[in-house]
């Protein structure tokens, strides 16, 4: 299984249909956290938090939508499965667009729920694992000195060392130096996975 | 100054004698006393006179060559014109015979000659005095007469007069018309036979003694009945409508006055409005019925819902069961538990579908004894289908005071989910959470008073008096045909819907429902 905990965060108005899925997600040895209303979950709301949303799309007070928009301010990456009533498909795709993974519409049969809610936390793993990997790639861009980070730039551009030296007016075994301590620190001994790294958090080293 | 004999017109006198100086005598005798003289010097003259001129008094000599004074008497008594004037003989022949013929002729008085002056002046004086009123007694008889006459004759219903009994001594020329007869054949038949006699066909099978009218004649009493049949005089039949009442003469009863009329039209009348009637009640059902099922059309998103909430859990639990079954050794506890929230979650469900079923039944049941309070209570649960939707509430107040009603519960629910329903919308689109007040109260010993109060947007001063127009909306895709029809629905109901404004923002509709009247113990 996976090394995070996750948990399926039920938001639910119905009494009737929360106390049921929550004993059904139990009995499928899930972790299951109940809310009756979209605030209560708002208001529980941390970053830590990893799994997946069961909402129900129709509540009084702040609905399933509203709460996906709430969420999305506050850039979670919970993935979201609205469960729907009969006539609500318009409002699902609505949601899709908004970043839902999928939706269900009830009453539900067991299997296709606990597949939507497996998909749901497969998508939740991989995103914290890529979110991990990048967190990674950019602290090791930033043991990289001025110069290193100059000549990484170039051999991604695909520049020569000979190239690099002449334009650098360095020695070309100066280049050949800065060169493996860049691969050293970004730990690889490939290029193209150094280019691949790279691409991967580019945007977020062109914002600095 | 000369003596005028009463009255503004003189009166005529007419002289008759084949002497001339005996008729300058009693011209001089008369003259200048107000009266108008003519003078005849023999019969025929006088009756021609007297035909033209109708004279009160005549003063007729009897002894007269070719017509004497008494054929004169008789050929004018024998003539309605000249039958009233009062005849005085002049004679002077004094005996007794000749006195007693002129008077069994009809004559009025006999003056003897030679006569005197004062005498004939006072006898002349008394008898125009007499005949002139006599005249004008008969003219004014003659008027009352004919007054009565029109009025009978004027009266569209037929009215008998009746003797003890019963045979007919008046119709007027209604009775006759419905009679199909003259009056003048109807004078003498005999009422019962006439119109409730046995001929080919039995009309009527009362006894003899039941029969209309028979107790007005014989014993007095009044009677009044209504769609009896009566016979014509060619023996057809026709439903009528009578009164009788006694005729007495002092305490004597004298038999009956019958005032009658053919109601054929009025019958056919009656049906055709009932038949219309119960045309527009079962058009109203219809129309309510319709109403009802379009309501259900437009919530029905919101009654899959509430089935599918209790499905949904259904489906769980039932999982959640048969999770528990395959573990060993299983938790019996649990698994109770769970068949028992799979059991109420069942009971949910079909408490929905048991609403939804009441509310579109087919057709209305009826007025019975109506809860304000359990009704109110359903038709809240009824609208928080909606109340869902619109992200409103419906709150219910009944006072207890409150007595039952006396309404048909599946009309009275769908005139409250009408005016909740409109609430709600206007409470959401005025982008207000209030909730819709829904109170009940008594109005007087006689009437409930129910009201729905929003929020919303309310209506416009000029809105106000249209509400309740048909085809009269403010909603996009409304028909304007739920107030409408809830007025219609109310008023069926012997109540009363209206609006008025309340002294918030928002809007108030009330509508009043009769109470349950009790039978007083005897």
């Amino acid at each position: 299984m996976s090394d995070i905990d996750q948990t399926v965060y039920v938001v639910e108005d119905d009494e009737a249909v929360r106390d049921s899925l929550e004993l059904l997600l139990k009995s499928a040895k899930k972790s299951v956290k109940p809310y009756s209303t979209a605030n209560a979950f708002l208001s529980d709301y941390s970053e830590k938090m990893a799994g997946c949303i069961v909402l129900d799309i129709r509540m009084p007070g702040m609905d399933g939508m509203e709460l996906q928009k709430k969420l999305n301010d506050r850039h979670s990456i919970l993935p979201i499965i609205f469960v729907t009533g009969h006539g609500d498909v318009p409002l699902a795709v609505d949601a899709m667009k908004e970043g839902a993974v999928d939706f269900i519409q009830k009453p539900y049969r067991e299997g296709a729920l606990l597949e939507k809610i497996e998909s749901a936390l497969e998508q939740d793993r991989e995103q914290r694992k890529t979110l991990g990997e990048e967190q990674e790639i950019l602290r090791r861009v930033k043991t990289l000195t001025p110069r290193e980070t100059e000549i990484m730039g170039r051999m991604i551009a695909g520049q020569a060392n000979k190239v690099i030296a002449i334009e650098l007016e360095i020695s070309q075994r100066t280049v050949e130096i800065h060169r493996s301590r860049v691969m050293h620190k970004m730990g690889t001994h490939s290029l193209a996975h150094l280019v691949r790294m790279i691409l991967s958090v580019k945007d977020r080293i062109d914002a600095k | 100054m000369t003596e005028n004999v009463d009255g503004v017109t003189e009166a005529t006198i007419l002289l008759v004698d084949d002497n001339a100086q005996n008729l300058k005598v009693l011209y001089e005798t008369l003259k200048d006393r107000g009266y108008r003289l003519l003078i005849a010097n023999d019969g025929e003259k006088a009756i021609s006179l007297a035909r033209r001129h109708q004279p009160e008094v005549i003063l007729l000599d009897i002894m007269m060559p070719e017509m004497d004074g008494y054929e004169v008497c008789q050929y004018l008594k024998a003539h309605r014109s000249t039958a009233d004037s009062a005849i005085v003989f002049l004679s002077a022949l004094d005996d007794v015979d000749a006195k007693v013929r002129g008077f069994s002729l009809g004559g009025a008085d006999y003056i003897s000659k030679p006569f005197q002056a004062q005498e004939v002046i006072a006898r002349v004086k008394t008898h125009a005095q007499v005949i002139r009123l006599e005249r004008e007694l008969h003219a004014r008889n003659r008027q009352l007469e004919s007054d009565q006459s029109r009025i009978l004759n004027a009266i569209s219903e037929g009215i008998y007069g009746l003797d003890e009994v019963g045979d007919i001594i008046f119709a007027n020329p209604a009775a006759a018309m419905t009679a199909g007869c003259t009056a003048e054949e109807l004078i003498g038949r005999n009422f019962f036979a006439l119109h409730f006699g046995d001929k080919d066909v039995p009309c009527h099978t009362m006894e003899q003694s039941g029969r209309p009218v028979q107790a007005t004649c014989s014993q007095g009493i009044p009677e009044h009945q209504r769609a009896i049949v009566m016979r014509r005089l060619d023996g057809t039949c026709f439903p009528a409508e009578y009164r009788s009442t006694p005729k007495l003469d002092g305490d004597r009863l004298r038999g009956a006055v019958v005032v009658f009329r053919d109601i054929t039209v009025e019958l056919e009348n009656e049906q055709a409005l009932e038949e219309a009637r119960s045309v527009v009640q079962a058009q109203r059902d219809q129309l309510a019925h319709a109403s009802r099922m379009s309501t259900m059309g437009e919530m029905a998103a919101g009654f899959a819902h509430e089935v599918n909430q209790p499905l949904t859990a259904i489906t769980n639990y039932a999982r959640v069961a048969l999770r528990l079954i395959s573990d060993e050794p299983f938790d019996k506890d649990l698994l109770e538990e769970t068949l028992g929230k799979i059991e109420a979650q069942s009971h949910r469900a079909s408490e929905v579908i048991r609403r939804i079923r009441r509310f579109v039944k087919k057709p209305a049941i009826g007025k019975e004894v109506l809860s304000l309070s359990s009704l109110l209570e359903e038709t809240r649960q009824f609208a928080e289908v909606d109340a869902r939707n619109n992200d409103g509430g419906v709150e219910v107040f009944v006072a207890e005071d409150v007595p039952d009603v006396m309404a048909d519960p599946v009309q009275v629910q769908q005139v409250a989910l009408n005016l909740i329903r409109n609430a709600l919308e206007s409470t959401r689109s005025a982008g207000s959470h209030a909730p819709v007040e829904v109170s009940a109260e008594r109005r007087g010993p006689e009437c409930v008073r129910i009201t729905v109060t929003d929020h919303g947007k309310g209506v416009t001063r000029e809105d106000e008096h249209k509400l309740f127009q048909p085809f009269y909306t403010t909603k996009e895709e409304g028909m304007g045909i739920g107030l409408a029809l809830c007025q219609s629905l109310i008023h069926a109901q012997g109540g009363d819907i209206g609006y008025e404004r309340p002294e918030h923002s928002g809007a108030r509709f009330f509508f009043t429902l009769p109470v349950v009247t009790r039978p007083q113990p005897a």
